[in-house]
């Protein structure tokens, strides 16, 4: 299971890459791991406003569903259309290819982990 | 071990083309006495311009097809079936036999009550019993399944309180160990769930519960026994409490089989039950359905009841279709019929003296079972299980041998799987119930292979239980394709 | 008891190898108080197998039946002819008594019939989509209702006074329990007012509900209605009672119909006082998600054979529970068959034919009232209002109807109280199916002589 150390990671399991003032969010590999094959994702609008904590996007395997929360406050400015096609990016390639949304962060953050701490949440 | 020891399977099994596979579009196997002449002549400007491309089969042709198909299926039937939540006891013949007499199948539902009292007397007469049975003597016949049931039931509970001024209570408590519908239907009627966790023994902690009660709770949802197998013993209490606090408890009858003619759940203090005739009264379940759902309520809660329901006045019955404090309709008609009578049929079988040996034998079988598997297998609560029990894969996991991989292999020596992965406050749940209507031997049988399976887990010989299902003519399929790019019609070209 | 296999000597062994020698000692977690003596319920003794043939052959005696009357009966169940083969297979134990197909291995059946129902019904619709079905044309009204406000986020459901009472009644129930803005829409006489529904579509509406041929068997076109949810992004959803239309005229789908739905007992399901029959429910394939109730889907097994599977379960309450698209955790399965049966047997063809007929007895009928009776105009199906002089005269003919076994209609006040102020109770909604011939309406029309 990896963890990349470059980001920093929800208790509730998403990840959230920020550059500059935008933030991009996905889920991590223990929950991809977790759902099994991702087979739809229900993706937000773009514009959406979101506060820290909202859930803005729903990923589903054949028999579990989860919601997704942001793990910062923005506004949704791209989404990952692929994930419409291929559900499956999020399994293979889930700090990648698997990214959910970008947001232009304006709002607050809920409590974030870094790699090691959310290495030592997820063992605990 | 070998995978052909036992057989689901008999005589030859043939693959069998879709329909529309099969090009005989422009046949028809139906000749009708006829009548001559057209449609009314302004109806032609509606004429269908593109064909359907309902593929028409001789009738030779369409017997096999569907024949064929059926012989692809596993029934009651054709072998054990412990499906634990669902009650697979055998369907007995003389229902069938009886719904299908043309003056019950051929009746129009608009009929004039006076051309109807023969089927108005049955299902007035089967309200009665289920009143009786359940303790709680209003019954309504309308709802068409165990979850619409539910749906009626919180409609009522809601009703109630309304009309007292009551009109915030809103928050329904529901077990973390319920079925789904239960969460689902109260939402449907408007209210709020909020889950109870479970207690350590699979029960209702009872200090949980009165952390939960306040003014808002519209009801508690409870099936009892539970979907662990267990009867809520502190029934009483549970209902006291839930009184106490102004609200409601709904008893979700999935699990009447374990106490029909032994105990009434509105005698524990129960305020509304549906029971699931296709469950406890033996109606067959037809691949999924159609089902009923009868609700049972007190004297509190019977002036909400749906309508239509069923009156009678001196000898003669009438249905009632309006009623002022009534929660209305919620299905089409006044009920399954055909399943509710196939229902009466069997309780009619049983009647006052043999009754309660249903309850009796269920919960011995179930408990025999119990204690054949108790050793191999781990048992998440331990203790006397009412007519269905709760094992896990605790002790094959470590093994690399989990719930699915028994439940396949189960299907290699010749029986349905039990339940699996429910209830889900159990890891790797496996949910065994094998009903009144099994005899000692089958038990055995389900044992044996049970057993049989332990022992090759521990003997380190899984290859044949991951690989399981071997026998029959179709092996796992993919669920995930089928989710991903879900195809649910054959494309017309 | 004959349902149950254990001797007595069987249950004191099996009681035995657990350590136990009398059965109630398994009860011993239910309180005492609460345990009944065996036999203390208020219940009839119990029958055997010949005393309940002898029951119900008697109720079912005193009850006057289609078989020997001639029903012209209709209002959402219809007494079409049902095929021997039909019940046949739906008597077989192996599609009797399975369970819903959640293994699928020894279930492929099940599903491959449930796929081939939900093609069918998408053909017979003019639809993408199916589900494999719901409780009932009423339920599945209300569900359609529900699910266009998932989809559109808005809750002003347009409901025409010309859909089926019972549908509007249940729906009414079903919405009341949310936030709803509920509105119906009058008829204009006995005919949907497709004009006045589609002014009444406006920006905060999630669907407009019509009911395509309507209540009173009257057929429109719907393209208005399409225009006007095209305008004010608002759902059309098209219900129906009478299946076999569509083996004659235009489905729903070529309106452009998001949800369509309606009952499926016209399709080889007797009229059974009302039950079990069975809810068709289609719709645009990028709806899929939002629909209520099971599908069944085409997927291939390790070994790369074609197979079906139960899928999209992650709508439904086993799994997203209190956020389920339904509450429903069941099908018509058994109907879905006889449905999937019925249609296999007819064809394209035989479905033409059966729509033919039962709206050649209509017309027959129409077309030759006597003085002082009188008919809906415009496009009709197989099914149209009678209008008498007054309540007297119709109940005259009712009367002579039973004692000719003729049931003549559905007074419409039975169905819908409301038309005691609206219309008067002179009126009678009358069907037809390939069931009446010639000679029937020969006879209706003598019976009619009695409105004089």
């Amino acid at each position: 299971m990896t963890i990349p150390a470059d980001l920093k990671y929800t208790k509730e399991h998403e990840w959230v890459r920020i550059e500059g003032d935008t933030a991009t969010f996905g889920i991590s590999d223990h929950a991809q791991e977790a759902l099994g094959d991702i087979v739809f994702v229900e993706l937000p609008e773009i514009g959406r406003e979101l506060a820290p904590g909202d859930a803005f996007a729903v990923v589903e395997s054949v028999k579990a569903v989860s919601d997704v929360y942001a793990p910062v406050g923005g506004e949704i400015i791209e989404v990952n259309e692929a994930l419409e096609g291929e559900p499956e990016k999020i399994n293979t390639d889930s700090y990648g290819a698997g990214w959910i949304v970008r947001v232009k962060i304006n709002g607050g953050s809920g409590e974030l982990l870094d790699a090691e701490a959310y290495a030592t949440f997820l063992k605990e | 071990m070998s995978p052909t020891t036992y057989s689901a399977a008999s005589g030859l099994q043939h693959e069998e083309a879709l329909l529309f596979e099969h090009a005989h579009e422009d046949a028809t196997s139906i000749a009708l006495p006829g009548i001559a002449g057209d449609a009314c002549p302004e109806l032609a400007a509606f004429a269908r311009q593109t064909p359907a491309l309902i593929p028409g089969l001789s009738e030779p042709e369409a017997v096999r097809h569907f024949v064929r198909l059926s012989q692809w299926n596993h029934g009651i039937e054709t072998g054990f079936y412990p499906l634990g939540s669902c009650t697979m006891k055998y369907n007995p013949r003389v229902n069938e036999q009886v719904v299908r007499l043309p003056g019950l199948a051929g009746l129009h539902p608009e009929q004039p009550d006076d051309s109807v009292q023969g089927v108005l007397a049955l299902l007035f007469e089967l309200q009665q019993w289920l009143g009786e049975i359940s303790g709680l003597p209003h019954v309504t016949l309308q709802p068409a399944a165990g979850a619409h049931g539910e749906l009626a039931g919180m409609m009522v509970i809601r009703a109630y309180h309304d009309a007292r001024g009551d009109t915030t209570r809103r928050k329904v408590l529901v077990p973390d160990s319920a079925h789904g519908t239960n969460p689902a239907s109260a939402v449907l009627a408007g209210l709020e769930t909020v889950e109870i966790k479970s207690g350590a023994d699979g029960r209702i902690d009872l200090e949980v519960l009165k952390a939960h009660l306040d003014d808002d709770v519209a009801a508690l949802m409870l099936t009892n026994p539970n979907t662990t197998g267990m009867f809520e013993s502190d029934i009483a209490e549970i209902c006291e409490l839930v009184h106490a606090a102004g609200g409601m408890v709904y008893g979700d009858g999935a699990n009447l089989n374990a106490l029909v003619g032994l105990a009434r759940p509105g005698d524990m203090g129960i305020d509304c039950l549906h029971i699931n005739v296709h469950k406890t009264f033996s109606t067959p379940h037809g691949g999924g359905g159609p089902g009923a759902g009868p609700v049972a309520v007190n004297d509190a809660l019977a002036p909400f009841l749906p309508v239509p329901r069923i009156e009678r006045h001196d000898n003669t019955f009438r249905v009632v279709r309006k009623d002022a404090k009534s929660i209305g309709a919620i299905f089409g008609s006044i009920g399954q019929v055909g399943v509710l009578l196939r229902a009466a049929a069997y309780i009619a079988a049983f009647g006052r003296n043999h009754l309660h040996r249903i309850a009796e034998d269920a919960v011995l079988n179930a408990n025999y079972v119990l204690n054949r598997l108790k050793d191999a297998y781990h048992v998440p609560f331990p203790g006397l299980c009412k007519h269905e029990c709760l094992l896990t894969d605790a002790l094959q996991e470590k093994h690399g041998v989990k719930t699915l991989d028994i439940a396949k292999r189960l299907i290699d020596l010749g029986m349905h799987p039990m339940t699996v992965y429910f209830p889900l406050i159990v890891h790797g749940a496996m949910l065994i119930e094998p009903t009144e209507t099994e005899a000692r031997e089958t038990l055995d049988t389900f044992c044996d292979a049970m057993l049989e399976i332990a022992a090759a887990c521990e003997a380190g010989d899984t290859e044949a239980l991951h690989a399981a299902p071997l026998i029959p003519f179709r092996r796992r399929l993919d669920e995930t394709q089928a989710a991903r790019k879900p195809v649910l019609v054959w494309p017309l070209n | 008891m004959r349902f149950l296999p254990h001797t007595d000597a069987d249950r004191q062994s099996m009681l035995q190898s657990m350590g136990l020698d009398d059965v109630r000692q398994l009860f011993a977690d239910i309180p005492a108080g609460f345990h009944l003596a065996p036999g203390a319920l208020d219940l009839p003794d119990a029958l055997a197998e010949a005393d309940i043939v002898r029951k119900f052959t008697r109720a079912a005696e005193s009850n006057r039946h289609a078989g020997s009357t001639r029903c012209f009966l209709g209002g959402g169940t219809y007494h079409h002819f049902v095929p021997a083969v039909v019940d046949y297979i739906i008597s077989r134990g192996e599609v009797l008594t399975a369970y819903t197909p959640y293994q699928p291995e020894i279930a492929q059946g099940t599903l491959q019939t449930l796929f081939e129902f939900q093609t069918m019904v998408a053909r017979l619709l003019g639809m993408e989509v199916a589900n494999a079905s719901m409780y009932d044309a009423a339920t599945a009204v209300a569900e359609a209702a529900l699910m266009a406000k998932r989809i559109t986020r808005k809750s002003r459901i347009v409901m025409a006074a010309s859909v089926n009472p019972a549908y509007r009644e249940v729906t009414r129930n079903y919405l009341s329990q949310q936030e709803f803005d509920y509105v119906e829409i009058a008829a204009a006489g006995f005919r949907t007012d497709v004009a006045a529904l589609a002014a009444g579509v406006d920006d905060a509406t999630a669907a407009v509900v019509v009911q395509y041929p309507d209540f009173f068997g009257s057929v429109h076109d719907l393209a208005p209605l399409r225009a006007a949810c095209d305008a004010h992004k608002a759902l059309l959803v098209v219900c129906f009672s009478d299946a076999s239309a569509f083996g004659l005229i235009e489905p729903p789908g070529s309106y452009g119909a998001d949800i369509v739905c309606g009952s499926g007992q016209a399709l080889g399901i007797p009229m059974g006082f009302g039950g079990p029959h069975i809810g068709l429910f289609a719709c645009r394939e990028k709806y899929v998600r939002q629909m209520p109730g099971r599908l069944c889907g085409m997927t291939n097994d390790v070994d790369g054979k074609r197979g079906f599977v139960l899928t999209l379960s992650t709508r439904e309450q086993h799994i997203r529970r209190e956020k389920a698209t339904s509450n429903i955790c069941s099908n018509q399965g058994l109907m879905c068959t006889a449905n999937a049966c019925y249609m296999t047997l007819m064809g394209d063809a035989g479905l033409k034919e059966v729509a033919r007929h039962s709206a050649a007895a209509l017309q027959a009928l129409v077309s030759s009232l006597p003085a002082g009776v009188t008919a809906a105009g415009g496009a009709h199906y197989n099914e149209t209002v009678l209008s008498f002089a007054d309540q007297a005269a119709r109940d005259r003919v009712l009367a002579a109807g039973r004692a000719q076994d003729i049931f003549a209609g559905i007074p419409l006040e039975q169905m819908d109280a409301q038309y005691d102020k609206t219309h008067g109770n002179k009126h009678l909604l009358v069907a037809t199916t390939e069931m009446i011939g010639a000679q029937d309406v020969a006879d209706y029309m003598k019976m009619l002589e009695a409105a004089r």
